[in-house]
């Protein structure tokens, strides 16, 4: 008998009723978070230690070069960027950058698009695909990530895509950290060490 | 003496340890209260995580059929283990069909578990350990203490003596985050360069198909995404039905862990790279491991299988506090690990391990997952027990005891000597050695008892 065969052999029981586990997920015990405040719950949670975020904000999009070069002059970075091929970051005037699709071993700043932002945790959500790369996002010193106000979500339960999966779905709430040594926090582990979030108000 | 007193010798003798345990577990547990403070239905949300563990362990073959399926549509390629040397070769076999020579490896107590580390080095495959403590461990040559931080007990003198020696470019200031920054040097290549991807699950949900892992660092991405080959090893136990169900869980692992709402690192693998995909491994394997996990089911462990592997449990123990965790000598430290080891590694050489407990109840009382592990412990006595594996001096002295306690009379005139004898030994307030419990004065002393026995204080009061 395969190992397959003889595991399931063991395990045999009772089909599991679909409303029998639908019903585990009535009345989810979960964070209060108020709807009608989700930008100011948003940014309360990414401002948390444990999260750790910075912030900014504009009117469209065409003024996301503009608070790109604010942070990274702030942060006495160069004008260096590895941006996703997004065709919506196509509209925007990158004259004063050096962009690239590729993150390096030791990128410095990268941006990325989240699909969706949860007030319950400061959660940015994102999905890999061809206009999406997953690794600049990990590799990168600086992660900057733009984001809808109006994208953002009141709980976890609203990030997940529903039908079919892309190969990656992940959630990001704050920098790279580690309590491995001592307990004591350390940002900056192996990936981003500075998260900034630039909320688009159209 | 037994292996397992010899080693709480050992750690009871060593200060450094109790200091380095301390430092984590004292935070761990200060946190996780602030956490739970700020999340009132806590409770209840404790009985909805069980509720759902359990559903899932009573159809736990038709949830792992649907997984299988699921992430079959999805492009990865299932294969099942019995035992952990299988487990270890089907890993090894699609390393080699690969032609893989270095693999990152993303913490994994699965992967401890059935001895993968070991078993890579036997088939001479380089292992990079990614996150910074099995790093910090790999580098000393040791195991985990703890299934959170496996390197909890070293202290930071001792990590950064060990970086000094073994980094490339370590650090210059002695600071915490100087040594992480060494490590995070000393790493990043290695990722990068590795052929195959090693990964744990924290989730596998069932109806995509997709696998979960949580990280604070993002070394499980950094791990994961650049490799040509992803494998997962994975405890058949670890299935939830959908997403929102691993959500549920998803709450109550950080909270109980860490103190944090959510780890920061929080992704769902499903299938391999997609046609376009700029990144992404071109295979992706899930290896579903059982290594005693339906034998549990099936001999009163059902309950254990509810276990999502936070720590809280070990934090929260005394006795942990004291030894940490490479005195229990299994894979699994603390609470936890004393009602997995005899399940994986026999009950006659992990006997110790449930005596090992004062049964105070703290453990189940922070479960995520209400385990009720001092009745889990309790059981593996009274197996040891049936099955005569308690030494003659244990079921000598019960003996005696239970020849007593049947006689009351005889059993309250034994107890009004010993109250007098102890007494006179216990002069100054303590004893500080006894006949027949030297294994208990050894390390502490016991107070004089009252002068009178409850039962005799008690019968005085009713005659009044």
């Amino acid at each position: 008998m395969s190992a397959r065969n003889a595991i399931l052999a063991r395990l045999k029981g009772p089909v599991p009723v679909a409303a029998e586990a639908a019903a585990l997920l009535d009345g989810p015990e979960r964070p209060a978070v108020d709807a009608a405040a989700l930008e100011s719950e948003f940014l309360a949670r990414l401002a948390l230690p444990s999260v750790n975020a910075s912030h900014d904000r504009i009117a469209s999009l065409a003024d996301l070069p503009a608070a790109i070069t604010r942070y990274l002059t702030d942060q006495q970075e160069p004008l260096t960027l590895c941006c996703p091929p997004d065709p919506r970051l196509a509209a925007c005037d990158w004259s004063a950058f050096t962009l690239h699709a590729d993150a390096a071993a030791d990128e410095g700043a990268t941006l990325a698009i989240a699909r969706r932002g949860i007030a319950e945790t400061g959660s940015l959500i994102f999905e890999t695909s061809p206009i999406a790369p997953m690794l600049p996002n990990f590799l990168t010193l600086h992660h900057i990530v733009l984001l809808a106000i109006r994208d953002i979500s009141p709980h976890l339960e609203d990030a997940p895509l529903p039908g079919p999966q892309p190969r990656a779905h992940y959630w990001i709430t704050g920098v790279s950290g580690t309590t491995d040594i001592e307990g004591t926090y350390v940002r900056g582990a192996h990936g981003p060490r500075f998260l900034h979030v630039i909320l688009l108000q159209e | 003496m037994s292996g397992f007193t010899d080693r709480v010798d050992a750690a009871l003798a060593d200060p450094i340890l109790k200091i380095a345990v301390e430092r984590t577990a004292g935070t761990a547990e200060a946190k996780r209260a602030i956490a739970i403070d700020a999340f009132p239905d806590f409770e209840a949300a404790r009985t909805r995580a069980a509720a759902i563990k359990d559903h899932v362990i009573a159809h736990l073959g038709a949830y792992l059929e649907q997984f299988e399926a699921s992430a079959i549509a999805s492009g990865a390629q299932v294969h099942w283990a019995q035992t952990a040397d299988e487990a270890c070769r089907i890993v090894i076999d699609i390393c080699k069909a690969a032609g893989a020579r270095t693999v990152a490896r993303s913490k994994s107590m699965l992967g401890e578990e059935i001895g993968l580390p070991h078993a890579l080095e036997e088939a001479g495959i380089v292992r990079v350990e990614t996150d910074l403590a099995e790093h910090i461990i790999q580098l000393a040559d040791e195991r985990p203490s703890h299934i959170i931080w496996p390197a909890m007990h070293k202290t930071r003198e001792q990590v950064s003596a060990l970086f000094r020696a073994k980094h490339a470019n370590p650090h210059e200031e002695e600071t915490i985050a100087a040594m992480a920054q060494s490590a995070r040097r000393e790493l990043r290549g290695a990722m990068l360069g590795a052929d195959v991807g090693i990964s744990g699950a924290n989730f596998l949900i069932a109806d995509s198909g997709a696998v979960c892992t949580v990280t604070n660092e993002g070394n499980a991405e950094l791990s994961l995404v650049p490799p040509r080959v992803h494998i997962v090893t994975a405890g058949i136990e670890k299935i939830v039905p959908s997403m929102p169900h691993a959500i549920h869980m998803l709450r109550m692992l950080a909270r109980s862990a860490t103190g944090a709402a959510l780890t920061q690192y929080t992704t769902f693998y499903t299938g391999p790279k997609r046609v376009g995909d700029r990144d992404g491994p071109e295979q992706m394997h899930i290896v579903l491991v059982d290594n005693g996990r339906t034998k549990m089911r099936e001999e009163g462990l059902a309950e254990m299988l509810r276990c999502i592997r936070c720590g809280a449990c070990m934090n929260h123990c005394v006795v942990f506090r004291q030894i940490g965790g490479h005195a229990y000598g299994g894979t699994y430290p603390g609470p936890m690990g004393a009602v997995l080891t005899p399940a994986l590694d026999g009950l006659a050489p992990n006997r110790d391990l449930a005596h090992a407990c004062t049964l105070n109840g703290k453990c189940q009382e922070v479960c995520p997952v209400k385990i009720p592990l001092p009745t889990l412990l309790k059981g593996w006595r009274e197996k040891s027990w049936h099955e005569g594996l308690e030494p003659t001096s244990m079921r000598w002295g019960l003996g005696v005891w239970a020849w007593f306690a049947r006689r009351p009379a005889l059993y309250r005139l034994g107890t009004a000597l010993a109250i007098r004898a102890m007494r006179l030994i216990g002069r100054t307030g303590w004893i500080a050695s006894l006949p027949l419990a030297s294994g208990w004065t050894k390390h502490r002393d016991l107070p004089k008892p009252a002068a009178r026995s409850f039962m005799a204080q008690y019968q005085q009061e009713q005659r009044k």
